[in-house]
């Protein structure tokens, strides 16, 4: 059995004596494969390889009355399929998945339902993996049993969600901050109790095409291997189908009057929960580095924000306070919270609201600017170091749509940024008078 | 699934071809001592620019006494609050300015400071991080404000969250005498009570070199960092730590339970056994790695043992956990967790645990479940690889525990070595009811919520 570990130390020596690359990998083009598009950069060193493929089927797109069905049609890819011989079911897909010691994950955003696959480069391993994973993605069986029992397991865990109160806060915040856009439904009790599982296999029939898909690779594989596996993934996906509704665009949070747009929800826990946002830039915005400059100062810096400072340092008011900029490829949000003891719910307000509102006015300081860019610029490298950080840009590049070079230009946009365009920006996109404000628990004496 | 067991194969046999090239003992980690006993463990790892650097210190809450728990985390946040030369919130914003990533972590055997960064930078982190080592100096405002900060923490993590309370009850319940029974946070009253003076006497007790191990992984060279380690650290003396009482936990003669009465919609059910954990120096005794395996059997992947028959078939589980790791300062538990489908109860939930847990102990485990989990750990070894800051968590961890990281492929070699007969020897002797503590939480409305309607 010590051959075994062995093995692996020799696997390591074989693929580590590779020299270092301290350049910024390229990230290549792969051919078009029936309208989805694919990006890899090869990493040689680990003898494995990540594989990510987006879908265009987010939440957004659940129907009214449905909300959940995205996420669900998703989520249960990998309870049973028709392969190319025959059916598996879902404990055969999940024993196939472990015997070959990868791993294959489903998630849902917003915006996109996301397959991640990571497994060994072996040819024999990974043509597997990536089998298995392109018959979840062409023919999930969504059997009327599971789907039942699925169900009612998300409906246990919304039920169990509605007790605490950063779910209760955040899908108030949702609700207000996405006014008529479909992102400001979460799913219910009630939306999920009307799912079935033909809305599943329409929902999955009508979104899953390869025209609506992105390949992205990280690893151990070269550009002719790639584009095989590419073709392995899309092998039984249609590439394209009936005409899909457009969404709405994303309206600006409007101008109103604090009463209209504040929320007080009362709720008995020890900590009063807050949240402050509205409608902010997608990720191809030309301001983008200017926001994400200026925000590091205001609330993402760690332990050296403004917010933090104010909240936390100064006063002692909380553990965890930020702000963020959550850039989509169509739209995106502005989003700052705290958690305080609840009497000191109003006064966290107070604090937060000042410093933000004092930020959008006057921006941040020359030696504040400094001290964001050499943050944001030598810790660059730390943001590509590994195949799975890797993974997260290239996905990020190929869903925004941005250009090929974004990893080697970064650090130079970030330096490029000046005083006036993060004060412009600031105040360009966020008003004090624009802001959703959901407070939970605080007790106001 | 025939063509599963050929798969296995495969990936033995690829072992078996490679095994020719690989050198016994690794050549990219390096060990140093100081002569102030401060230890060093370097491993090389030149894919990217960039450095992990961590030091741990064998201070966590099993080291505190009564009266003063949390105090170790406390001291985790003071460690901010400035030293002689650098004033408070500097050392964030210098390692900021380096583009560094920084933070801590305590746990119940240890506390341990982080900082990544580009490999350029790392000098600049180590002599900040050497400077704390001996130099905290707090004022007692600082500490005033933080004290508050860290309750503010405690409400986010465990007043508001009745998973939390009921893992704390489980542990106070469980252990009698270890300091394993108080949470690392501390109790609130505790916290209360908590003055500057307790955390600077943790300081002073605990923070020494003899006491610490630094852990840098990344693209390094070696003997400089060992020069520029030396150059820092090397300066602080060693010092005789406070003595440390065994408080071995009594042997468990009986069933304990305990109920925590918490806002929730849904009942949740602890079952913790008492387990034995991997003795430094007895590396070769099998039960703890059989029982990682049984951990794995049951809840290792999607269509592990309790996953199976107590979510997907039965249907007396919304989600199912077990919990158990060999390796730690203190006294063990195996714990299974499930939240209860709904409409089932408690009791239904228990005699389905226990049902699968009889099968185990008089029918024992696949050779093909044992062989599947086997693969995955190899896999992983591979994984892991991606990551320098888990490698360095790792070897970390592993270090404060009692062992050397030069262990941690040899335990890896054991655990392949392990057979289903002894899967099912460790589950008959430890999952019985002597050394069984129960926690159930029992859902509660909250009093003031009002119907969030859509």
């Amino acid at each position: 059995m010590r051959a075994l570990n062995q093995c692996i130390a020799a696997i390591l020596l074989i693929f580590g004596v590779i020299a270092s690359a301290n350049a910024i990998l390229p990230i290549e083009k792969l051919v078009v494969h029936k309208g989805a598009k694919a990006y890899l950069v090869q990493t040689k060193a680990l003898p494995m390889v990540d594989i990510e493929v987006s879908i265009d089927a987010g939440d957004r797109y659940d129907p009214a009355g449905k909300s959940g069905l995205a996420d669900m049609t998703a989520g249960l890819m990998n309870y049973g399929v028709r392969g190319d011989k025959g059916l598996l079911s879902e404990a055969q897909i999940a024993d196939e998945i472990a015997d070959l010691g990868a791993n294959i994950g489903l998630s849902v955003g917003g915006e996109r339902a996301i397959l991640r696959i990571r497994t060994l480069s072996r040819k024999d391993l990974r043509d597997r993996a990536v089998q298995l994973a392109a018959a979840m993605l062409s023919a999930p069986t969504y059997d009327a049993k599971i789907v039942a029992r699925e169900k009612q397991r998300t409906i246990t865990n919304l039920l169990e969600a509605e007790t605490k109160p950063e779910y209760v806060l955040e899908r108030r915040f949702k609700k207000m901050v996405y006014g008529s856009y479909p992102l400001a439904d979460t799913p219910s009790v009630q939306s999920v109790s009307a799912i079935t599982a033909s809305d599943l296999q329409r929902f999955h029939k009508q979104f899953y095409r390869s025209d609506r898909m992105i390949v992205s690779i990280v690893g151990d594989v070269d550009s002719t291997q790639a584009n095989d596996i590419v073709q392995m993934l899309l092998k039984e996906i249609p590439q394209s189908g009936p005409a899909i509704t457009p969404l709405p665009d994303l309206q600006r949070s409007p101008i109103e009057p604090l009463a209209q747009r504040e929320v007080q929800i009362p709720f008995d826990s020890q900590q009063a929960h807050i949240a402050m946002g509205m409608t902010a830039v997608a990720r191809n915005n030309p301001d983008f580095f200017p926001l994400l400059v200026g925000n590091y100062v205001l609330g993402g810096g760690g332990f050296v924000s403004r917010l933090m400072g104010e909240v936390r340092e100064k006063r002692g008011l909380a553990y965890s306070v930020f702000s963020y900029f959550a850039p989509g490829k169509d739209n995106g949000i502005f989003q700052a919270g705290l958690q305080t003891k609840g009497d000191q719910g109003s006064i966290a307000l107070e604090v937060m609201s000042d410093t933000i509102a004092k930020f959008i006015a006057n921006g941040p300081t020359p030696n504040e600017l400094v001290a964001a860019k050499a943050n944001l610029i030598n810790g660059y490298p730390l943001r590509i170091d590994n195949n799975r950080k890797l993974l997260d840009n290239v996905s990020s590049i190929a869903w925004n749509d941005l250009p090929l070079d974004t990893m080697e230009i970064w650090t130079k946009q970030v330096e490029a940024v000046t005083l006036e365009q993060v004060t412009a920006a600031f105040q360009k996109y966020l008003a004090m008078d624009r802001m959703k404000i959901v407070v939970l628990g605080a007790q106001n004496k | 699934m025939g063509s599963t067991l050929l798969r296995i194969t495969f990936l033995f046999l690829l072992c078996a071809q490679l095994s020719w090239a690989a050198d016994k003992d690794r050549s990219d980690t390096y060990e140093f001592v100081l002569s102030n006993g401060l230890k060093l463990i370097v491993r090389e790892d030149h894919r990217a620019p960039t450095v992990a650097h961590m030091v741990w210190y064998r201070a966590g809450s099993i080291d505190e006494v009564n009266g003063k728990t949390g105090v170790a985390h406390v001291l985790e946040h003071m460690m901010f609050k400035g030293t002689d030369k650098v004033k408070a919130g500097e050392f964030s914003r210098l390692v900021a300015a380096v583009g560094g990533r920084e933070n801590a972590f305590t746990s119940r055997d240890y506390t341990a400071y982080f900082q990544q960064v580009e490999k350029s930078k790392l000098n600049e982190v180590i002599k900040l991080e050497a400077d704390r080592m001996s130099n905290l100096n707090f004022d007692d405002a600082e500490f005033l404000k933080e004290i508050q900060v860290v309750m503010e923490e405690r409400r986010l993590r465990t007043e508001d969250n009745p998973n939390s309370l009921l893992n704390e009850s489980l542990m106070a319940t469980a252990y009698m005498s270890s300091p394993y029974r108080h949470p690392v946070v501390g109790w609130m009253n505790d916290l209360q009570n908590m003055t500057a003076a307790d955390a600077r006497d943790w300081y002073r007790s605990w923070y020494k070199p003899n006491n610490a191990t630094v852990v840098i992984t990344g693209d390094v060279d070696p003997k400089q960092v060992l020069a520029t380690v030396e150059k820092y650290y090397g300066a602080v003396a060693a010092q005789d730590l406070p003595v440390r009482k065994p408080q071995v936990e009594p042997p468990q003669k009986g069933i304990k339970q305990v109920q925590v009465k918490a806002p929730a919609d849904n009942a949740q059910l602890s079952m913790a056994w008492k387990a034995p954990r991997l003795e430094p120096g007895k590396l070769d005794d099998p039960e703890p790695y059989a029982l990682e395996l049984l951990t794995a059997v049951l809840d290792g992947y999607d269509n592990a043992r309790l996953n199976r028959v107590l979510v997907k078939q039965e249907k007396v589980a919304n989600d199912v956990g077990v919990g158990y790791d060999m390796i730690s300062r203190g006294p063990e538990l195996f714990e299974i967790s499930v939240t209860m489908a709904k409409g089932k109860t408690v009791a239904q939930a228990q005699s389905s645990i226990r049902k699968a847990i009889e099968n185990i102990q008089q029918k024992g485990i696949l050779e093909s479940e044992l062989k599947r989990i086997k693969v995955r750990i190899l896999s992983d070894q591979i994984y892991k690889r991606d990551s320098i800051f888990g490698q360095a968590m790792e070897i970390g961890s592993t270090e404060m525990a009692g062992f050397s990281w030069k262990n941690i492929d040899y335990m890896l070699e054991k655990m392949q070595t392990i057979t289903p007969e002894q899967v099912q020897i460790v589950a008959k002797k430890y999952l019985v009811d002597e050394g069984l503590t129960i926690a159930v939480l029992d859902p509660q409305a909250r009093k003031s919520t009002s119907k969030e309607g859509k």
